[in-house]
């Protein structure tokens, strides 16, 4: 009896054949994207995205051509350091109002974020009833 | 309400210490000891059971058209034998 | 009140570790009163956490706002049902939740099997109760349900969205499934221990696991059913670390419920089925964890919770746990039979763990690449949709197809010739499917359509095995009742690929429009033509109705309508989407109007049109049916089989 069964090849290859897969990818198009909060974002530029929590008025519109214009803090700690948001495209979700915390992805451009997509956290469920 | 808890403490103490209060002392405190030959046992019923659900499932896939003749021929005989195996052994009473 | 529901918390932490440790020594030194008495306390320890959980089941209902908890999550108006369900809706509720089904399923798995596996369960007793010491430790000294305060006079209430028949059941459902996946680990862990390495342990939980399975993916499927008709994005998964935490434990589970049929037959994989089951417990309580302590951004949490360490230790420590016990157990854990074929049963489970264990830990990378990106190079990355969606699709297909020609197969090896024959007219009917499908404008996507023409072939294989099993048996009826595991899998088989059809069409094949509507003006999507009609305000008692009306003409014509709520208690808004499901046709037309002016009739709408996605919740329902069907014990099969071979054999 051969010690090396060709059944197992099968099966070492196939084992092979999914890591490579998996490698290959990561390694040509698996981009993700930075995300950031506004103490984090100096320098940075490009496409990412801000966790943050809204400050400020809100203004504008986010249908407009101006868009809706609001300023996100870190959420936790400082709160010295503020990243400008315009947001254009769909009204943000219903939950989104100053004091909410958001991820806003966008473009980072000239200290100036072009948000696209705006993610509002659910009011926070699993934290200590402290809060 | 403390009434009541203490109530649930009591009982509880109660149902934990169970085992030592019906037999404070054992003459055979052996956790396998009394299973042996139940373990025997259960190691045939166990291996008949096995013997049988593969047969069953061979015949199945046999007359599904999964196994062709030549390899249910080939199959059948080997998982027959350990059903009879088990069969008999059960059958015969254990010392 | 409270002191007695911390008083209960209390004697279950002390009962768990008295179970942990008078187990453990009662099971290592073979101690019959001993491993009695740590059982017992087992027992006592559901006692107690059930009236923990009566006393905070009750001040919900009493609306004892000086409960914090109660304050928290309820509040007067709420309908008694969500009062209830708000038992969950919280952290410590629903760790208390958690410590109630463990140490309720732990009870009566131990009872069951305390006769028959008893050196076994002489183990299983002293694990259950180290993951329940945990739960209780957790409960009692770092998130208690029964902080007090002086009683506001009404609570916060729940979140509107939050208001919602399926959020009522998908975190008890999840429950059922996470913490029943606790019970084959600890029988694992027992058998290890016990060193009985012969499937025992497997045959006494394989109901338990395949009913955790069941809960697990069905309250998935609720989950999405709520994000799909109340968060309102059109979608209804969105590979949130909150979602993905329930998904790689079934995933994982998905591969133990197939490759156990392999050590169960053939004595081999004895290795990976302990791994596998390590797996599947290790994720369901990582999942809580990235879920709860605020490691990685998500929908659902956000700030770092105190109660994260605690969780990472526990998960630390009891991997650490079962790698050793596996890695001491080695010598005993070896194959009975080797593996003949790349052709075979054997082979085929293989391939389908391959591809499954493949997908969920994909799916983990993903989620840690957050954490791994920060360790590593100080800045937080996120996966985005791209990632999943493709190895969703590159290991799902794949997997979809060996759904067909997996059950084709038959142990040790089969004939290529033979397969070829059977597989002859699924594959001519797939063929024929695609193509026409193709024709008919599938083509439009390509990964579409590949799903579209798999799920046709699987469907035939499992029509195939219907009639072929009908004539070797006498009657459909018969077939499935004394065949339930298997018959059961292919209904199982079927919803999944219903699943794949319906998540096919609602997102390779769906239409999506967004305009600034006046009033009076119009738009068309996918044959429909949508016309606004103006805005309404309703003003009732807790809530302010905003929506927008849209009249439809098209494949059906009437009116669509959806806006915005403002509700009054708690101060919250939420969205209100428009759906019709059009079931003739099989799509829905899903309407999300974002901003509407009441004065000036003007919209801003996105209308999408979403062919097929109510096969996802129809897959839900025949998912929990083929499981029903494989779960049915049969008390007669011993009987019936005995009495059929006895004379068979020599």
């Amino acid at each position: 009896m051969s010690t090396r069964s060709p059944a197992r090849l099968v099966v070492a290859l196939a084992v092979a054949g999914v890591l490579a897969i998996f490698l290959l990818y990561t390694a040509v198009a698996g981009h993700s994207t930075p995300t950031l909060t506004p103490s984090q974002i100096q320098g940075k530029s490009g496409k990412l995205a801000v966790v943050g929590t809204v400050v400020g008025k809100l203004r504008g519109d986010s249908h407009g051509t101006s868009g809706l214009r609001f300023q996100l803090v870190d959420p936790q700690g400082q709160k010295t350091k503020r990243v400008d948001v315009v947001y254009r495209g769909a009204a943000p979700p219903p939950l989104f109002r100053v004091g909410r915390s958001v991820v806003v992805s966008g473009t980072y451009v000239h200290g100036q974020l072009q948000g696209t997509d705006i993610v509002t956290k659910c009011p926070s469920k699993y934290t200590s009833s402290a809060s | 309400m403390i009434f009541v808890g203490l109530l649930l403490a009591a009982a509880v103490v109660v149902l934990v210490a169970l085992p030592f209060l019906r037999e404070p002392v054992a003459d055979d405190d052996r956790l396998d000891a009394p299973s042996e030959a139940e373990g025997r046992r259960l190691t045939l019923v166990e291996e008949r059971d096995r013997a049988l659900a593969a047969l069953k499932e061979l015949e199945f896939d046999h007359r599904t058209g999964k196994v062709d003749d030549a390899d249910y021929r080939e199959l059948v005989g080997p998982l027959r034998q350990a059903a009879a195996v088990a069969l008999r052994a059960l059958d015969t009473p254990q010392e | 009140m409270a002191d007695l529901g911390r008083a209960a918390l209390v004697v279950t932490l002390g009962l768990a570790v008295y179970s942990l440790v008078a187990g453990g020594i009662a099971a290592r030194r073979s101690e019959r009163r001993l491993a009695a008495s740590a059982r017992n306390a087992l027992y006592c320890s559901f006692a107690s956490t059930l009236v923990a959980a009566a006393v905070l089941a009750t001040a919900l209902v009493r609306h004892d706002f000086s409960f914090k908890y109660v304050a928290a999550h309820t509040n007067r108006h709420l309908p008694v049902a969500y009062t209830l369900s708000a038992f969950w809706g919280g952290q410590e509720g629903s760790l208390l939740l958690w410590l109630l089904v463990l140490t309720g399923y732990g009870a009566l798995a131990v009872a069951i099997n305390r006769r028959l596996l008893r050196d076994l369960t002489a183990w299983v007793v002293p694990v259950i109760g180290g993951i329940a010491t945990f739960f209780s430790f957790v409960l009692v000294a770092v998130a208690s349900p029964f902080g007090t305060q002086t009683a506001p006079f009404d609570g916060n209430g729940l979140t509107p969205s939050l208001q919602n028949p399926y959020m009522v059941a998908h975190p008890p459902m999840l429950y059922l499934g996470y913490v029943g996946l606790s019970v084959p680990f600890a029988f694992a862990a027992g058998a290890l221990l016990s060193g009985r390495t012969d499937e025992r342990w497997i045959i006494a939980t394989r109901r338990w696991t395949l009913a955790a399975w069941a809960f697990l993916g069905f309250g998935q499927l609720l989950g999405a059913h709520w994000a799909y008709v109340e968060v309102g994005w059109g979608g209804y998964y969105a590979w949130d670390p909150v979602e993905n935490a329930a998904l790689m434990p079934w995933l994982a589970a998905t591969a133990f419920l197939h490759s156990v049929m392999v050590q169960e037959r053939k004595g081999m994989l004895k290795v990976w089925n302990m791994v596998l089951v390590a797996l599947a417990f290790e994720l369901s309580v990582f999942g809580t964890f990235l879920t709860r302590s605020g490691v990685v951004n998500s929908i659902h949490s956000f700030s770092k919770s105190s109660i994260g360490p605690w969780f990472l230790v526990f998960v630390v420590i009891s991997s650490v746990f079962s790698l050793a016990l596996i890695m001491w157990r080695l010598p005993l854990l070896k194959a009975k039979t080797k593996l003949e074929s790349a052709l075979s049963r054997e082979a085929a489970f293989l391939y389908n763990n391959l591809l499954l264990v493949a997908l969920c830990l994909t799916i983990l990378w993903g989620v840690l690449w957050p954490i791994v990106t920060q360790l590593v190079k100080g800045e937080t990355r996120t996966m985005g949709r791209p990632y999943y969606d493709f190895f969703l699709r590159t290991f799902g297909l794949p997997l979809l197809l060996l759904m067909g020609i997996g059950p084709l197969i038959a142990w040790r090896k089969t004939s290529l010739r033979g397969l070829t024959r059977t597989l002859a007219w699924p594959v001519g009917a797939a063929v024929v499917t695609g193509v026409a499908l193709a024709a008919a404008g599938a083509d439009s996507s390509t990964p579409g359509l590949i799903a579209y023409t798999f799920s046709a072939f699987v469907l035939a294989t499992i029509m195939v095995e219907l009639v072929r099993g009908t004539r070797a048996t006498g009657s459909l009826f018969l077939l499935v009742a004394r065949n339930r595991r298997r018959y059961g899998g292919y209904v199982v088989h079927a919803a999944i690929v219903l699943l794949a059809i319906g998540i096919a069409g609602s997102s390779a094949y769906s239409s999506s429009v967004e305009r600034r509507l006046t009033l009076g003006q119009s738009m068309t999507v996918a044959g429909y033509t949508l016309t606004n009609r103006g805005v309404t305000v309703d003003s009732k008692a807790n809530v302010t109705e905003t929506r927008a009306h849209l009249a439809v003409k098209g494949p059906w014509s009437g009116t669509i309508s959806s806006g915005d709520n403002q509700y009054v208690n708690p101060p919250e808004p939420s969205r209100e989407v428009g759906i019709k499901t059009d079931w003739l046709r099989g799509e829905d037309l899903y309407v999300i109007v974002d901003e509407s002016h009441p004065k000036t009739g003007l919209i801003y709408v996105q209308v999408l049109v979403k062919p097929l996605v109510n096969l996802i919740w129809i897959a839900g329902i025949v998912f929990l049916f083929g499981s029903a069907v494989a779960l049915w014990p049969d008390a007669r099969e011993q009987r019936r089989l005995v009495a059929r071979f006895a004379t068979a054999v020599p």
